[in-house]
């Protein structure tokens, strides 16, 4: 390592020592937003990491990985802007117009994201917390099959969160509304009779999610949160619909915080593939396991 | 000795304790801070019942966690000048101790913040904000934004410090009146 690269790492550790501060938008769940918005002046960093694995046939691993950035405009106003990234491993997997072929890559940029987040109800100071969150998000890299595909999406999400025991327990739910637009690639070489439209395509994706999580020790959280999640696409209707449920894990220190939280497939359905055996499952873009990573400080 | 590669003190740096002061107080600082014509601040700890419990509750409308609450009396010449407790509420991440000075007729003479363990909201030990408390009585609303100024990103250390305030005047209305 040169001097100068030295110097940097050894003044950036400088500057975040110097400079913690606690979380106003800790991320207490793993999926469930919750309602707090981050201090005016504030900012705060975020690291995601999802895994999601298992189809059922063949093999099939992805890795999401998130970076964000959130800054408080006001003290109801946060704005973010995120960085997505995706490692995939899938094989002998063929989907008709989902997953076209093998594919591999440790890791690769794969879309943005601009956001914003507005706090109408403080769940602190009111009798229920409440917020509505809505982002622009750009993929180019599409997340289930690792192919090339252009998406655009728009979505909004009404936030409630309430505290019980003085804050000891949390409680949140969600409902989200998401709207895409999305282009898939052509590849070279497909099968004849293998599926892969490459003209435009809409789907409208609802969503519901809660969660509670109790702080059984000074700074530990535990929990438990549900994720549902169905959607409809222009030619097929309905396409898939799940529900994930698990148990989360929370940290919350003084200068950064962390959340494990474990999501399995429970029940879904919608579209099917040929020869599919868990048959109360949707499997095609969904997988069975997912388990998801993430921490925070601020600056 | 090797020295330390530079990188690793990027990650150590954010993950580390942080080296906060978090105990700003000793009890016997707050209470010279709460009652300085005082010159004896003799213990009289109370344990409550159920009943004083819940009559507690009724009173503020907060929950009244502890079963024993650290209660001194602020004497001057052997005459009773206040009551000094040392409470805690839920922080954010861990518990915030306190210390509130109460008059013998029900009001609050002040709080000190003894410790706080969340390194936003630093601004709750400010004097402006603590002064908010001062003269206070059980028929006040202790409602943050309306006779408590709120704290960004400290909110709900605020709302509890604030709950926490208006349970020890009920407390001292149900235990301290007649005794301990």
């Amino acid at each position: 390592m040169n001097k100068k690269t030295a110097c940097t790492a050894a003044l950036l550790a400088s500057v975040l020592v110097v400079s913690g501060r606690s979380w106003g938008d800790e991320g207490l769940f793993g999926y469930v937003k919750g309602a707090e918005t981050l201090p005016k002046g504030a900012a705060d960093f975020e690291q995601w990491f999802t895994w999601r694995g298992d189809k059922g046939t063949g093999s099939y691993n992805a890795l999401d990985t998130k970076t964000e950035v959130d800054y408080g405009i006001t003290d109801r106003l946060s704005v973010s802007g995120a960085f997505f990234g995706l490692g995939i491993d899938t094989q002998d997997i063929m989907f008709d117009a989902y997953i076209p072929k093998d594919e591999k890559y440790t890791w690769k940029p794969a879309g943005v994201e601009a956001a914003l987040k507005y706090n109408y109800l403080s769940p602190a100071k009111d009798d229920i917390g409440l917020s509505q969150y809505a982002s622009l998000t750009y993929f180019w890299q599409d997340v289930h099959s690792g192919q090339n595909k252009s998406v655009y999406s728009f979505e909004t999400i009404l936030i409630a969160q309430k505290y019980y025991l003085d804050g000891q327990l949390v409680a949140a739910g969600n409902l989200g509304l998401e709207a895409t637009s999305a282009k898939r690639a052509s590849i070279d070489g497909l099968p004849p009779d293998f599926e892969w439209p490459t003209h435009p395509e809409m789907e409208i994706e609802l969503t519901a999610a809660a969660g509670l999580t109790y702080r059984f020790a000074p700074s530990w959280f535990i929990g438990a949160e549900i994720f549902y999640q169905t959607e409809h696409e222009t030619e097929v209707g309905q396409e898939r619909w799940s529900v994930q449920a698990g148990p989360t894990l929370h940290y919350g220190g003084k200068r950064w915080w962390a959340t494990l939280t474990w999501l399995p497939q429970l029940q879904g359905g919608g579209l099917d593939y040929e020869g599919q055996t868990d048959t109360d499952l949707h499997l095609i873009e969904k997988t069975k396991q997912e388990v998801r990573f993430k921490f925070g400080f601020n600056f | 000795m090797r020295p330390i590669p530079a990188l690793i003190m990027v990650p150590a740096a954010i993950f580390a304790p942080a080296a906060y002061a978090a105990e700003y107080l000793t009890v016997s600082q707050a209470q010279q801070a709460l009652f300085p014509e005082a010159d004896r601040f003799p213990e009289a700890a109370v344990e409550l019942s159920k009943e004083q419990r819940k009559a507690i509750e009724k009173k503020s409308g907060v929950r009244q966690r502890w079963e024993k609450q650290a209660v001194w009396r602020a004497e001057k010449g052997g005459e009773l000048l206040g009551w000094f407790i040392v409470d805690e509420v839920v922080g954010k991440h861990e518990f915030i101790t306190y210390a509130a000075g109460l008059t013998p007729d029900g009001k609050v003479q002040g709080i000190e913040i003894l410790v706080y363990r969340e390194t936003y909201g630093y601004q709750i030990r400010n004097p402006d904000w603590r002064r908010k408390f001062a003269g206070k009585t059980l028929d006040d609303a202790f409602k943050l934004d309306e006779d408590i100024p709120n704290i960004s990103g400290a909110t709900l250390s605020c709302r509890n410090v604030t709950n926490g305030v208006k349970r020890l005047l009920a407390l001292q209305q149900v235990v301290l009146r007649h005794g301990p």
